[in-house]
């Protein structure tokens, strides 16, 4: 049997625990976060093994001759299928401490969603990422609306609304390139037919922008981020930080795949659709970064974050140099390792004292010195503060779009993202200030320790580990995205 | 060449502080000890590496797996002076801190963040690449901002918020100048950034760049208009802290100034300029501030401004002269390392004061220290020091610095004038200084105390070595300028000018205390002499109720950049105007839905409910509050109503239409 068809065991895998975790009552906590936990480990050993052995790709089911589900793993795919495998893992340890009610409909969909981003990241054509896509939202939907309260539920519809517009966007992209392209298969560079082409630049350009604006809504882009900051607040802790960290990403790999890799860039380069883009992109990072200065819910601030920095890469794609793209995919690294870890700690403060506002958490910093330290080092990270994480990938960003030489954005790019980069430091470092510097008149018997247990300062720990890793080394990920950016730019 | 000893300098503070604060939870005491042995440690480490320098060997390495680009470190006259003076002065400051922060709280932080600090400020003049220099700079930036913060007292966090403030925007201001730097140069590496400049066909791209870095250095500088956390972060830190921050960290903000005019623009008589006009207006302001300030360490915390103000003046020099900049070289160096090791006596000084009263306002200190010889002998050092009195260690370099402003007023030909002046209000400057050093002396040490002070042991002898070992040297330096002061300074032009290497540097012996050289300093003395007396004296006190003169600040309150301008524009203005657009963004796409739910895509009613619960799934918003006009207006004779509006308004419009035609 071919080698290729290990692909199918990540996609596979977290679904079958899923079905059996459903079945089977594991109603005692114990073996279910055993089981749990297990499953996860696994699955990242999988997916390791597959980016190791894998080359090539699977068609996994045929519908007619020219409609079929195809399973490949290339540079790209690699990237995102160990970020989302690493990922779930730590949000499945964290889960064990951050208690939920109805916890086995948590982790199941836990488990099923995780399936249905490997199918995404693995797809080998249109179709297949287009169901990955779908599938990832109604699973991960039930993780949204968890906590049943009014606002979750409120949040829950909107991203699924959202994303449901979104994706309807995408499908016409399908349609289109179903026409004018040789086939939906990804290839680097892109498929389109340039016979077939000729004469329908403007209708093919605009349904290019529109299927990006659609796989940009999961991204969190302007106009389609408004999810971000309703879904966010009232979802667990563990479920806030994949969706922001991880499934966010999502988006961008559907972005990458409709930009690299069906229309290309030589369609796209120079073209309105890329100023567009480029415009949106600029507009979410400084929207999400000013609202969530101005927001005072400690996980909506994040949610904000998110939109702001995920379209940190949304620019680096528009721009469509091999450097931006670099950039660009160390930041999809380094803002999942930092947005989870960010979430993590805002879910251990709600755990351990149900905080919930930013005001409130003067001196959480004695109380909780772990959990604050890892959040202090991932936030000086994610504004760019050298040596951490976020400072490699926003150099890499500012030098692609000033060696671009597209007019305008060139410059104004880096002047937003550091503009964005100072408003973070305002948003995240008052918290810090707030939590270690409590003022001299902080009533320091007052402190009890709370701290919580290994199974949240232990992610928390290596996500914080892999902030300071990527970017003191930012070699490996760097790597691995400039050989792909060197097929598609 | 890969000589991997330069990492040492750089790793052992950073291993140390990461040890002590270990240590520290454990025993203080032991903590206490560990972070001397650092600091000694480190103070070796760098005496033995100058001594290898000063044979003429230089080091480099590169590490190029680190952090995307590599970090470029060298070793060269220049910087192995700076790394030793900033071992010393933490040598000396964490022997003082034992005593000094012995009953402050949270002493365990200060300590990983001081040595955090010296890890990273010996990275910033180590590095040979602007990326290595920024990335030190950033973390230099942030782990003093927890030492300015150390109490926790409200002015201490008002003052942090305005320090980490100018930190973190010069920083992103200058590293959008580095972007654009090495955009148009295609490097950042030192000893590539002469040559890639001097290629360049227009040199005018340059001036945005340099202008954004120089933002940034400059505010670490205290360089005029960014020196607003200089005056207020100084006498909130502790004493410690403040002689670091005045005497070494500012330092590596015009570090950054050297590097940018010594290889970006090299003998730039624009740059030039810009510099000697900010350096001028830094110097003058500083030292105004200084003589009206009536608080220990905010006159020293001015006085530093004042003091860097000199050193640009003598950057913009090298940059004007030219070929002929050796004396403006030898003065800006000296004068950095001179004003370094001054403030660093002062500031612990003004620390014993401190850690003994509680106290710094002038009039609350005044006389508490007669009958302290040792510490009168000491402060009177660095007093007559930076006051640039002969045969202290400040005249030399002062009068370099203004002997380099004559040479160019001799060579500025129509623009003389311009040059004339700076020259003399440099000298009004170097008046002043002598001016405020002299108030803070007499008030602490001649003046009577209003209730006599008890006799008791005020400082324990480590702290009396810490300051009376730099204290003696200031003379010693002044006294024999041929032999130190020269030799230091033949170590460190090189850094500041690469094409000394082609040209002659100072051969001939300089006629230190000639009757030529004397007469500026004499001038400066007799300007202090005549604002003491005739200012300081009559007009800068009052006598208050009970008939005692007391120093009171003249200064108007309202004057402040800060508050006038800054705050208000920062955090106000800008925040509220990018909230509102954001705001309006924000909520475009569910205005939009809603406009549509309203009009095109409108619901039809539903029966209101009479339980208020929502069953799970039920995601129709509940209708109960706009029921009634939901009723209305979905009702077949609105929609009449609606429509017949609407055919009236097209019939007066083409009522309209037909009276206009007609």
């Amino acid at each position: 049997m071919d080698k290729n068809y290990l692909l199918l065991i990540p996609v596979l895998l977290p679904a079958a625990a899923a079905l059996t975790l459903s079945a089977r009552p594991m109603r005692q906590r114990g073996p279910r976060d055993v089981f749990m936990a297990a499953i996860l480990t696994a699955e990242l050993i999988f997916t390791a093994l597959c980016a190791a052995v894998v080359d090539g790709d699977v068609v996994v089911a045929r519908l007619t001759d020219e409609l079929y589900l195809t399973l490949r793993l290339d540079g790209l795919g690699k990237i995102f299928s160990l970020l989302v495998a690493f990922m779930w893992l730590m949000s499945g340890l964290f889960s064990h401490e951050y208690t939920v009610e109805n916890p086995r409909r948590y982790c199941a969909f836990l488990l099923l969603s995780e399936g249905a981003l490997m199918t995404l990241c693995y797809a080998g054509n249109y179709l297949t990422l287009y169901t990955g896509f779908e599938l990832m939202t109604v699973l991960s939907t039930p993780l949204a609306l968890h906590n049943q309260t009014e606002g979750a539920r409120r949040g829950g519809v909107k991203y699924l609304l959202y994303s449901i517009f979104g994706a309807c966007l995408g499908l016409l992209g399908f349609f289109t390139l179903r026409v004018y392209g040789v086939t939906t298969d990804f290839t680097p560079g892109g498929v389109m037919d340039l016979n077939k082409l000729t004469g329908h630049e403007g209708f093919v350009l605009t349904a290019a922008f529109l299927t990006v604006v659609g796989f940009g809504a999961k991204a969190g882009m302007f106009p389609l981020h408004a999810w971000l900051p309703a879904a966010h607040p009232e979802a667990p802790a563990g479920a806030s930080a994949l969706m922001s960290g991880v499934i966010t990403k999502a988006g961008i790999l559907s972005m990458i795949r409709v930009i690299y890799y069906e229309f290309g860039t030589a369609l796209l380069r120079g073209t309105w659709v890329q100023y567009a883009l480029l415009a949106l992109s600029l507009v979410t990072v400084f929207l999400g970064s000013m609202l969530a200065y101005k927001e005072r819910l400690f996980k909506k601030r994040l949610a904000y974050s998110t939109v702001s920095q995920v379209s940190y890469v949304v620019f680096g794609l528009a721009l469509m140099t091999p450097v931006a793209f670099t950039g660009a995919i160390l930041h999809v690294a380094v803002h999942s390792a930092i947005k989870d870890a960010l979430f993590f700690t805002a879910g251990a403060v709600i755990l351990k004292t149900g905080k919930k506002d930013v005001r409130e958490l003067r001196g959480i910093g004695k109380e909780m010195p772990v959990t604050m330290w890892c959040f202090t080092i991932c936030s000086l990270g994610l504004v760019g503060i050298p040596p951490l994480g976020g400072f490699v990938s926003k150099w890499y960003l500012a030098e692609g779009s000033l060696s671009s030489g597209i007019p305008i954005f060139s410059w104004l790019g880096p002047v937003v993202l550091l503009i964005s980069a100072l408003l973070t430091a305002g948003y995240l470092f008052s918290v810090t200030v707030r939590a270690f510097l409590p003022g001299a008149d902080f009533d320091y018997e007052s402190v009890q320790k709370r701290e919580p247990t290994w199974w949240i300062t232990l992610p928390l720990l290596a996500l914080t580990v892999l902030t300071a890793l990527l970017g003191l080394f930012p070699g490996i990920v760097c790597d691995l995205a400039a050989a792909v950016a060197g097929t598609v730019c | 060449m890969r000589d991997y000893i330069l990492i040492a300098p750089i790793l052992l503070p950073i291993a140390g502080a990461l040890a002590a604060y270990l240590i520290g939870r454990r025993s203080k005491k032991a903590r206490d000890c560990f972070a001397d042995t650092v600091g000694i440690c480190e103070f070796a480490l760098c005496a033995v590496l100058l001594a290898c320098v000063s044979s003429g060997r230089e080091y480099a390495l590169a590490v190029d797996e680190v952090c995307g680009r590599g970090l470029r470190l060298k070793l060269d006259g220049f910087r192995a002076v700076y790394a030793l003076i900033a071992a010393v002065m933490w040598m000396m400051t964490t022997v003082f801190s034992n005593e000094y922060m012995g009953h402050y709280r949270n002493r365990n932080r200060y300590y990983l963040f001081t040595l955090l600090t010296l890890g990273a400020t010996v990275g910033v003049f180590l590095s040979n690449d602007l990326f290595t220099t920024f990335i030190f700079f950033e973390i230099m930036s942030f782990t003093s901002y927890v030492m300015v913060v150390q109490d926790e007292k409200p002015g201490a966090m008002r003052a942090g918020e305005t320090y980490i403030a100018v930190a973190v925007i010069g920083g992103m201001v200058m590293l959008m100048g580095l972007f654009l730097l090495e955009n148009r140069l295609g490097t950042l590496n030192f000893d590539k950034l002469l040559s890639a400049a001097e290629q360049l066909p227009d040199r005018s791209d340059l001036y945005l760049p340099g202008a954004l870095i120089l933002t940034g250095f400059g505010a670490k500088a205290g360089m005029f208009p960014l020196h607003i956390w200089l005056p207020k972060a100084h006498p909130v830190a502790p004493a410690p802290a403040s002689a670091l921050l005045s005497g070494i960290l500012t330092k590596a903000g015009v570090f950054g100034v050297l590097v940018l005019t010594s290889r970006v623009f090299l003998h730039d008589g624009l740059w030039g300029n810009v510099i000697l006009a900010l350096g001028t207006v830094t110097m003058v302001l500083g030292a105004v501030l200084a003589v009206f300030s009536v608080d220990l360490k905010r006159t020293l915390a001015c006085s530093s401004m004042s003091q860097i103000g000199f050193i640009l003046v003598g950057v913009g020099m090298q940059a004007l002269l030219g070929n002929h900049n050796t004396l403006a070289l030898w003065g800006t160096g000296l004068h950095m390392v001179n004003h370094s090791l001054i403030k660093l006596v002062l500031f612990v000084c003004a620390g014993v004061v401190y850690m003994n009263t509680h106290e710094l306002d002038l009039n609350k200190i005044r006389g508490w220290g007669r009958n302290k010889p040792l510490l009168n002998v000491c402060f009177l050092m660095g007093a007559l020091g930076i006051a640039g009195v002969p045969l202290w260690n400040g005249y030399v370099s002062k009068t370099l610095l203004h002997e380099s402003i004559v040479e160019f007023t001799a060579l500025a030909g129509s623009g003389a004038w311009i040059y004339k002046t700076v020259e003399w209000l440099f000298l009004i400057s170097g008046g002043l200084t002598v001016a405020y050093m002299t108030k803070l002396y007499v008030a602490i040490f001649v003046e009577k105390p209003e209730k006599p002070v008890e006799k008791k042991p005020y400082m324990s002898v480590m702290s009396a070595l810490a300051i009376a070992i730099p204290a003696l040297i200031l003379p010693v330096m002044g006294v024999f300028p041929s032999h130190i002061m020269a030799s230091a300074a033949r170590l460190m032009e090189a850094f500041m000018d690469p094409t000394l290497v082609w040209r002659d540097t100072l051969h001939a012996a300089v006629q230190w205390f000639s009757l030529e050289n004397l007469k500026g300093a004499l001038i400066s003395i007799s300007v202090g002499a005549a604002v003491y007396l005739l200012i300081i004296r009559p007009l800068l006190t009052r006598r208050d109720e009970s008939g005692k003169k007391c120093y009171v600040n003249l200064w108007p309150s309202k004057l402040d950049l800060e508050e006038l301008v800054y705050r208000p524009v920062i955090e106000k203005a800008l925040p509220f105007l990018g909230a509102l657009v954001c705001r309006i963004l924000d909520n475009l796409t569910d205005w939009l839905t809603a406009a549509l739910t309203h009009s095109l895509l409108r619901q039809k009613p539903i029966p209101p409910r009479v339980d208020g619960d929502h069953e799970p799934g039920d995601f129709i918003p509940h209708p109960s509050r706009s029921y009634t006009y939901q009723r209305i207006s979905s009702s077949i004779s609105y929609s009449l109503l609606l429509f017949g509006a609407g055919f009236c308004a097209a019939m007066v419009y083409l009522i309209i239409i037909l009276i206009m035609r007609y």
